[in-house]
């Protein structure tokens, strides 16, 4: 009897340093959890502040870019007054400027407004009824291929170097992010532009059996943005010699 | 007061120890936590009760922790949250061992009371008799 109660005090007394362990441990394990939720809280700030500097600091530059682009016209007049080559070489700047998305451009051509699907889900896929980077390309591809000038998207111009891809829930264009719905402005043959979008398993048809809805509509008059950045090319040169 | 000394030193291991439970493991170690409790209460009951016995003690210990991190790990397979079966177990009977504990404590002096004056009783009786 004696050494039964011995043994069952042991026993209680193990369970009892068992129990103040693993009461420790919880404790240390819940609050170092809690601190590291608070760590992410507060680095998520941070970020934000980032962003937020990151984002004047942008606007500040486009301004000063504007400001420089204004500058640069000036010059250009004054270039072009003096003489009859500098008047021929402002034309072909012009020119360029135009073809390559340097100016605002007007014309005729067709509106685009494309949002995504307010259809009930009966796939149980939400990714089907949004508007993904690779249907606004399919548009921009066949608006291009219909013969348009100039496209923008969200009043962002479209370039020969322009990206339209997905980053989470918005759509990045020229390094800028845009959310739906998108407004896409071509400038071509309003007819011909039109025609190329609705027809039967065009791309329009094809959107519209999700019923994302993607309005067409033939403008008049359409006026579109310049580029609003710098391009620079870093690894392309002109080509020095012949190349076979 | 040997368990009281048993609960610090636990403590104080589990305080001065390196490494902490990753959150993923934590319901387990809480299901753990609620069945060693339930131990070392249900263990100072019987002993108080005198009616302890270790093997039953120590299968009862091990059989309820390991049941219960079963359990755990179960409702987690099957996306029903079953560790709460062993939370509302060991909850009650935690109750239950205190409730125990609690009336042994505050009647062992009454008995012991009564026992004395029992014995002074007879003793009185006996040397009364004794006169006689």
């Amino acid at each position: 009897m004696e050494r039964q109660n011995k043994g069952g005090r042991l026993a209680v007394t193990a369970a009892c340093v068992v129990l103040g362990f693993l009461l420790a441990l919880q404790l240390k394990s819940v609050q170092r959890n809690a601190a590291a939720d608070a760590t992410s809280a507060s680095r998520l700030e941070t970020l934000q502040s980032l962003y937020n500097d990151m984002s004047d600091q942008k606007e500040a530059l486009e301004r000063q870019l504007t400001q420089t682009q204004a500058e640069l016209e000036q010059y250009r007049q004054q270039a072009a007054s003096s003489s009859t080559a500098g008047e021929a070489l402002k034309a072909e700047v012009d020119h360029l400027e135009l073809i390559a998305g340097l100016t605002d451009v007007e014309g005729p051509g067709v509106t685009v407004v494309m949002q995504d699907s307010s259809t009930v889900n009966t796939t149980g896929d939400e990714a089907d009824y949004l508007i993904h980077d690779n249907d606004l390309l399919s548009v921009v591809n066949e608006l291009r291929d219909a013969g348009a000038e100039a496209i923008s998207l969200n009043g962002e111009r479209l370039l020969a170097t322009s990206e339209i891809r997905c980053t989470g829930a918005v759509v990045s264009v020229n390094g800028r992010r845009y959310a739906p719905p998108f407004v896409l402005f071509a400038i071509g043959n309003p007819t011909t532009l039109y025609n190329a979008l609705t027809m039967r398993n065009g791309v329009v048809d094809v959107l519209g059996q999700w019923k994302i809805e993607v309005k067409v509509t033939v403008s008049d008059q359409l006026l579109i943005p310049k580029y609003n950045g710098v391009q620079t090319l870093e690894f392309a040169k002109p080509a020095a010699g012949e190349v076979e | 007061m040997l368990e009281l000394s048993g609960l610090l030193l636990g403590l104080l291991a589990g305080m001065l120890c390196p490494w902490t439970v990753p959150a993923k493991w934590s319901l387990y170690l809480a299901a753990g936590l609620l069945a060693a409790l339930d131990s070392a209460l249900g263990g100072l009951n019987a002993r108080l009760k005198e009616n302890f016995s270790l093997k039953i003690y120590l299968s009862g210990a091990l059989g309820n922790a390991g049941i219960a991190v079963c359990l755990t790990w179960l409702g987690e397979k099957l996306g029903i949250p079953l560790y709460l079966a062993a939370v509302v177990v060991f909850g009650t009977r935690m109750f239950q061992n205190f409730a125990e504990i609690r009336r042994e404590l505050l009647t062992s002096t009454q008995k012991k009371d009564k026992i004395k004056q029992d014995v002074v009783f007879k003793l009185s009786r006996d040397t009364k008799s004794g006169e006689k």
